[in-house]
């Protein structure tokens, strides 16, 4: 697999693989980052695994940037980082979704423009098991991929000013659920009354790189129980 | 409890140290003040921690009183400082009797001042760090920006060692602003026109600037590159939207973006991008990361001096 190893300012490196993205290439970028935790726990501030990148951030004059570029690149060539972590492959979040055009102010919309029933359309969102790729863009978010090919549905041309917390999305083939209130431009198909956010857990971010996501529809009754259960 | 009431909060205030660092993965961005040297030299100045933090204030409005005597300075963008009516030199550490009114009134130049108060702004830490990002709803005083009638908790004041040194971080006036930066992430595949242009022109910074990055205008940039798969963003990163604007990312920006960046500008120039009136022209300039790590070193070692010098 090809991949480049350059800097991300002047204090960061940052590892990109020309690959598609793939849930075996996120476990591979995931076992880097945590390599890199190890090897370099002095230096480092922060790491974070986009779709096909690893960026390491240091503390200023604290890295030799040649080592640590070689030895990414070290790691960017071993076959054996490549293997899943068993535990994390077993795991499935289950995030209950209320799908009613009163919470998702997109759903008619995407049901008329598909020619497709709105029972068909959560058959479709809850009948994949999705790979969480990214965080990001809002403290909590996370991209989760890939949704059926017939859902795919462009973003907005203009952002919402405000998307409640909870709002379950999708952009082209991608779904995510927004953890907090924000601007936002993908379409919106549902609800999650699940806290994906709180600055009172540890970590505060429920969704994490790597994590295996499957929505589950709910009722309306079971959906307002779950919200007051908060 | 010692408090600082605030008769009027000002433009875009906020409680800030120096940032959380360390979550970026979870979506959090870094924050922190937007000019690290003014925080830095006033908690020096008043005898203060590192983690210890101070009001972010911009273009200088602010009218504060506190509950008990206090020691204040006030460092980053100059301001018209008066303490009781009484005007006084901002980068001078003073002592504000119990209930006087500090005032400050709008600066001539540059952006962000920070005012310092003996004891610290003792807001409850937020993941370690009582800086805000108003975006995200974290930290400072209930997570946003400051209100007109918002009171701030202080901590308790030790005995200030008092070493004014003015004139260590002051925002200078600059004709152009040098922006320099470590090319990467896309760089390489921007046609080399772009490459050029980037370089060879001088932009401006718009109004279109805050915590999260400020909006440059010239020439439009053509990048001829699609939307990217996400990834992490950095300080300073020079991020070309479509409309071919470069967006200079700064301490509240998104931990991850789609857009093609050329390079990041170094951190040091952040700052003083950061304390950039919309007008400033500015230029960027190609550098390497040896060379980033030696502005870095000289600038270190310029602060360390500074601040040991002002220490005896």
């Amino acid at each position: 697999m090809r991949f480049e190893v350059g800097p991300a300012g002047d204090l960061g490196l940052r590892l990109m693989f020309a690959a598609s993205p793939a849930p075996a290439l996120t476990h591979k970028l995931l076992s880097i980052q945590k390599a890199a935790q190890q090897q370099f726990a002095n230096s480092l501030t922060d790491s974070v695994v986009g779709y096909s990148t690893l960026t390491l951030f240091y503390r200023p004059l604290t890295l030799e940037r040649n080592r640590a570029t070689e030895w990414l690149m070290e790691q960017a060539e071993a076959a054996s980082s490549f293997d899943i972590d068993p535990a994390s492959r077993d795991e499935i979040i289950v995030l209950p979704v209320l799908y009613h055009p009163s919470v998702a102010p997109d759903l008619e919309w995407i049901a008329d423009s598909k020619s497709l029933s709105i029972d068909a359309i959560i058959n479709l969102h809850c009948g994949a098991d999705y790979f969480a790729y990214a965080t990001g863009f809002a403290p909590g978010f996370c991209y989760l991929g890939e949704i059926p090919q017939q859902l795919a549905t462009p973003r907005l041309g203009a952002p919402r000013p405000l998307v409640p917390a909870g709002a379950v999305a999708i952009a082209d083939r991608q779904t995510a659920v927004y953890p907090c209130e924000s601007p936002g431009g993908w379409r919106l198909i549902g609800s999650c009354p699940t806290t994906l956010f709180s600055l009172n857990s540890a970590p505060a971010a429920r969704l994490s790189v790597g994590d295996t996501v499957r929505f589950q529809p709910v009722s309306e009754a079971d959906y307002q129980s779950l919200r007051n259960a908060l | 409890m010692r408090a600082l009431a605030l008769l009027r909060a000002g433009i875009a205030s906020t409680v800030q140290d120096t940032g959380r660092p360390g979550r970026l993965q979870e979506g959090i961005p870094p924050a922190g003040a937007m000019d690290w040297l003014a925080l830095k030299s006033g908690q020096f100045r008043l005898g203060h921690r590192e983690d210890e933090a101070a009001l972010e204030f911009a273009y200088g409005e602010l009218q504060a009183r506190p509950t008990h005597e206090c020691t204040i300075v006030v460092t980053g963008a100059p301001v018209n400082l008066s303490i009781d009516g009484e005007p006084v030199d901002p980068e001078t550490v003073h002592t504000v009797p119990p209930g006087g009114l500090i005032a400050a009134s709008a600066s001539t130049s540059g952006v962000y001042s920070y005012l310092h108060v003996g004891g610290g702004i003792d807001t409850t830490p937020c993941l370690g760090s009582r800086s805000t990002s108003p975006r995200e709803g974290i930290g400072g005083l209930n997570g946003g920006y400051l209100r007109n009638g918002d009171t701030l908790p202080l901590g308790d004041q030790n005995q200030p060692e008092v070493a004014a040194d003015p004139g260590l971080i002051r925002a200078r006036e600059r004709d152009v602003l040098l922006l320099r930066f470590v090319p990467g992430f896309q760089f390489g595949a921007l046609p080399s026109h772009t490459q050029r242009s980037l370089q060879e022109q001088t932009f401006w910074v718009t109004s279109k600037g805050n915590r999260m990055g400020i909006t440059m205008k010239g020439l439009p940039l053509k990048t001829k590159i699609q939307t990217l798969l996400s990834e992490a963003t950095c300080q300073g990163a020079i991020q070309i939207p479509a409309d071919g604007n470069p967006i200079v990312l700064l301490n509240d920006r998104q931990t991850v973006g789609g857009y093609p960046k050329a390079g990041a500008v170094i951190t040091g120039d952040c700052q003083r991008l950061a304390q950039s009136r919309p007008g400033q022209r500015v230029r960027f300039a190609e550098i390497s990361p040896e060379e980033a790590d030696s502005v870095r070193w000289l600038e270190h070692h310029y602060t360390e001096t500074k601040l040991q010098l002002g220490q005896r």
